[in-house]
């Protein structure tokens, strides 16, 4: 695309050092990388906690089955919009990782502050989950292929697939079986039985009884590719909402006479309309 | 050149004092305003948390002794009547500021209001932080150890009805400011500026839906459980604070250029249409 002379010469004084528009548009970029920052760490926290939340807090609930399927589905919501939102419109292929790095520290922040410090829960039980290195995939694969389609099916599949191995080495150590009152348990189990959640009784309900199954095994590599199936539709799906929500444009303002403005004064292409043009 | 102040006439001095201001960048984009708001916001949060650690669990887990009465209800209350003065004072300084003539404003003030605005957004994001990230977490610390016999416990009293009212306040605050120094703002409604300072809004009037769930439905403390979906959606409306960024960039980006490129003619930006 040719760029207009006007903006030609923009960028040409943008690259002045010292110049006062240089100046100005660092300044710019600072305020903008906090505004980014905070929003996502804000509504990326509070999607996956009510999302996928209950399997991140808890150890014992970091299963092979339900932990491995749900975390990446719900996390790829806001990731494929976001990533969608910073390279469709801003050619930053680093969405997801932002993502992933914000999340992880509004989790650490409140797993100390709250459940560590405040319900004194022990961290070994209130750890949250890694989903850097997934989020460093995907977007490698859509800088790479330039492509959200082939980021769809090989970004998404694989960070599915990344999610339990990245964990592993964090959470082998809580999957060694041990016999607590001649029942089999894992180590994360017997740490959830000690520090004891009195709002979640259905927990006690559901827990399995020790099996082989239990531990690991195949059915871990069966739930990350089920839930690379699903990533790699809601990768599709998301995108393309992210994608469409930045370029919302605008509606008729009402109270624009207060402002002085006549009644057919409208936003207009020439003004910078942003959005859909 | 025809300044703001000259063209305006009647117009507010808040406009008049503000084509005033000197052509160094330092003047265009201060960041004094967005560290003062930052600050004031992460001083209230540490002083919530700070207060929760000392009144909760000796005063905070029976709702119905006069010590739950007093450590926290009374904060409640005083919540309540700062937020709704806050949320009028806020919203109606704004409007009663307003620039009355925007028809005629020139680049140079137009983007040192851009530059208000964006330090705006930078607070509110922030706040939205502690309402959306670390005390609506730290809730389900709280909940999963101490049985809820009220709908305000002290893990409510805080993120519900202190730190979801504030990033409310901020959001139609900046949304108000917007309207009435932008011109842009005031021609038109931008969606995603609704739905990315008013629509997390929503997530208050979904506290209803939320306790109703919890008092008659006796949930236990799963936060997965779909009773809490609605804070996801509207959570989500703050995503459209990326359809702001493209819209800020391409207004920005042209303001630049006539504040800042060299021009033989003095530039004014015709907003008629």
């Amino acid at each position: 695309m040719a760029l207009e002379p006007s903006q030609e010469r923009v960028l040409q004084e943008l690259l002045k050092p010292n110049s006062q528009m240089s100046r100005f548009s660092r300044k710019l970029d600072y305020f903008i990388i906090a505004i980014v920052m905070f929003a996502v760490m804000g509504a990326f926290h509070i999607h996956f906690m009510l999302t996928g939340g209950d399997w991140d807090f808890w150890v014992d609930w970091k299963d092979r089955q339900f932990w491995v399927t749900v975390t990446p589905i719900v996390l790829m919501i806001v990731i494929a919009a976001f990533q969608a939102i910073f390279y469709q419109h801003f050619r930053l292929p680093i969405g997801a990782t932002l993502c992933g790095i914000l999340l992880i520290l509004g989790e650490w922040l409140n797993r100390y502050f709250g459940f560590y410090l405040w319900s004194h829960f022990p961290m070994s039980l209130v750890w949250p989950a890694l989903v850097i290195p997934m989020c460093l995939w995907l977007d490698l694969v859509l800088h790479l292929s330039r492509s959200f389609i082939l980021t769809a099916i090989i970004g998404a599949l694989g960070f599915a697939l990344m999610f339990p191995a990245s964990n592993w080495a964090i959470l082998a150590a809580f999957r060694v079986p041990i016999e607590v009152q001649g029942t089999l348990l894992s180590m994360a189990d017997y740490i959830g039985f000690t520090f004891s959640r009195t709002a979640t009784p259905e927990y006690l309900r559901i827990i399995e009884r020790g099996t082989l199954r239990t531990f690991g095994g195949e059915s871990t590599i069966i739930a990350a590719f089920f839930s690379g199936f699903v990533c790699m539709i809601m990768y599709a799906i998301w995108w393309n909402i992210g994608n469409y929500i930045a370029q919302l444009g605008w509606t008729n303002n009402r109270l624009k006479s207060f402002m002085g403005f006549k009644k057919d004064d409208n936003v207009t292409v020439a003004e910078g309309l942003g959005g859909k043009l | 050149m025809t300044t703001t102040a000259q063209a305006l006439g009647d117009t507010s001095t808040y406009a008049k004092s503000e084509n005033q201001k000197g052509d160094e960048v330092s003047s265009f984009f201060s960041a004094r305003g967005a560290v003062i708001g930052v600050a004031s916001v992460l001083a209230l949060a540490v002083l919530a948390r700070w207060y929760q650690g000392w009144a909760s669990w000796d005063y905070g887990t029976e709702s119905t002794s006069p010590e739950f009465s007093f450590y926290w209800m009374n904060l409640f209350y005083a919540q309540l009547i700062l937020a709704a003065t806050a949320f009028v004072a806020g919203i109606a300084y704004m409007w009663f500021t307003r620039d009355k003539d925007l028809t005629k404003i020139t680049s140079k003030v137009e983007l040192r209001r851009y530059s208000t605005f964006i330090s705006m957004l930078v607070v509110y994001a922030f706040a939205f932080v502690f309402a959306g990230s670390f005390f609506a977490e730290q809730d389900a610390a709280w909940h999963q150890v101490v049985m809820r016999d009220t709908s305000f416990t002290p893990s409510h009293i805080v993120l519900f009805y202190g730190f979801f009212p504030l990033f409310i306040i901020l959001g139609f605050t900046t949304y108000t400011y917007a309207m009435t120094r932008l011109p842009l703002y005031a021609k038109g409604v931008s969606i995603p500026l609704v739905l990315g300072t008013l629509g997390p809004m929503m997530v208050l009037p979904n506290v209803g839906y939320n306790e109703w769930g919890h008092a008659f439905w006796f949930m236990e403390e799963y936060f997965t459980a779909p009773l809490h979906w609605g804070f996801v959606v509207f959570g989500w409306s703050i995503m459209g604070l990326g359809g702001i960024l493209v819209q800020l960039m391409s207004r920005i980006s042209i303001l630049m250029s006539d504040v800042f490129l060299p021009s033989p003619e003095p530039k004014t930006t015709a907003y008629t249409s």
